[in-house]
């Protein structure tokens, strides 16, 4: 696992060729992926658009994003990290068992296939989803992928990107970073950060119920975590800041309403080639942003947390 | 009714950030949309500027934002491993003040990412 191969989305524009989308459904998640960053777009060195591009889809079934694909692959479920690993011998020309392939629900040919387009490309993309990294394997599969676009390298340009869901989730990666040196589950308890994946990460947090309050901005983890988890919510100090009563707002102490991001807050957000793009709010809220609140909180909590006014010495004491 | 057009908006709703859309709206809500995607045109012309909800909840009774500050406070301060967690609907200003409050009260941070 060493970085990440990567480029941003007008560089796919003007110069990608070969376009593999892999556990994501672009055509119903990103509506706009295809006609605005990287199929259907002339670029500079893309003069006919969609003639110029061939677009590959790895997916466990055939969504409605395989009607814009040439060609449609469809892995076994949790196969995913089996066929990656195939690519990579593969594109190395190392040999690879015709019935191991088969497990994986594509054969050897189809594999062959892909891994020579893949090299002959000018340019290529790996777009992955979900649908690789939150199934089974997670980010040992996102790795995985990472791996296989830098090795393709040896032989032409190749990049991989994720299909980031929410607005903002890759800011909060930039941000984090910048002020952490980490991306996501940092512990600053000690005072300073540290970054361990399973053991600082939200659910396994919760679920073991290691944290005793929580401040959920920007997320409704009580439609969406494990029950366990939400459990653990509902028994410690809860807050919420969102412009809407969420699942998790019903089961928290504190509930603070929010204007909207971009719709009637301003600031900055990350497009998912971590591109920053400042936001024009067409609404005044009522309510104030995230950021007033989140500020507002830190100084009452500052003005808490202020030390105790020292203890004077009265001075010797006469025997 | 006269409406503010806005040219280029950002649309927050999916990774993909489009900042080619064009919204049309009164003070209240947002009539029309250009360029978007039916994801971005629902989640433009569903949020508004009206007063929906009560300003703050302590315990589901409604409070102000002032009381449910100090509330919040006093939790984050007393918790010996507060958890910060979301920070994906939120702009970049509003995480680089959530990290900083994790770091006040000498907490986890995590976002979507970890899932």
């Amino acid at each position: 696992m060493g970085g990440k191969v990567s480029c941003t989305l007008g560089e796919v524009k003007n110069r990608a060729d070969f376009i593999v989308y892999w556990g994501g459904n672009p055509a119903e998640c990103h509506p706009r992926h295809f006609t605005k960053y990287t199929l259907t777009q002339k670029g500079k060195f893309i003069p006919n658009g969609r003639k110029d591009r061939t677009m590959v889809l790895v997916d466990i079934r055939e969504t409605p994003s395989a009607k814009a694909a040439d060609i449609f692959l469809q892995v076994r479920p949790s196969k995913d990290f089996e066929v990656i690993t195939t690519l990579r011998a593969l594109i190395k020309g190392q040999p690879v068992a015709r019935d191991m392939v088969a497990e994986t629900g594509l054969t050897l040919d189809q594999l062959q296939d892909l891994a020579e387009r893949m090299k002959r490309a000018r340019f290529g993309v790996l777009f992955f989803g979900m649908g690789l990294s939150m199934t089974r394997g997670k980010h040992m599969n996102s790795a995985a992928i990472l791996t296989l676009a830098a090795e393709l390298n040896a032989f032409t340009k190749f990049v991989a990107m994720p299909m980031r869901g929410h607005g903002n989730v890759t800011g909060g990666d930039v941000i984090m970073r910048w002020t952490t040196g980490y991306p996501f589950g940092v512990n600053l308890a000690r005072g300073y950060p540290r970054f361990n994946p399973g053991e600082f990460s939200t659910v396994d947090l919760l679920i073991r119920g290691d944290c005793d309050a929580a401040l959920i901005v920007g997320a409704d983890p009580g439609a969406t975590m494990p029950q366990p988890a939400i459990d653990h919510l509902a028994r410690i100090p809860t807050i919420v800041l969102d412009p809407k009563l969420t699942h998790t707002s019903r089961l928290a102490r504190v509930h603070i309403t929010t204007a909207v991001t971009g719709i009637s807050a301003p600031g900055t957000v990350y497009r998912m080639d971590e591109i920053p793009l400042p936001l024009r709010p067409a609404l005044k809220s009522p309510y104030p942003t995230d950021e007033e609140v989140l500020r507002r909180i830190h100084m009452a909590v500052a003005a808490r947390s202020r030390p105790a006014p020292p203890v004077v010495w009265p001075g010797p004491v006469a025997v | 009714m006269e409406l503010t057009v806005v040219k280029n908006a950002t649309c927050t709703f999916c990774g993909c950030v489009c900042d080619d859309i064009e919204l049309h709206a009164d003070h209240r809500r947002i009539v029309h949309t250009k360029a978007a995607c039916v994801l971005g045109a629902s989640w433009f012309k569903n949020h508004t500027a009206e007063r929906l909800y009560p300003e703050a909840l302590i315990d589901g009774r409604e409070a102000t934002v002032d009381e449910a500050v100090e509330a919040a406070a006093h939790y984050l301060h007393d918790a010996a491993l507060p958890l910060v967690y979301g920070l994906s609907n939120i702009t970049c200003e509003a995480q680089r003040e959530a990290i900083s409050l994790a770091e006040l009260i000498g907490g986890v941070v995590d976002s979507h990412t970890s899932l």
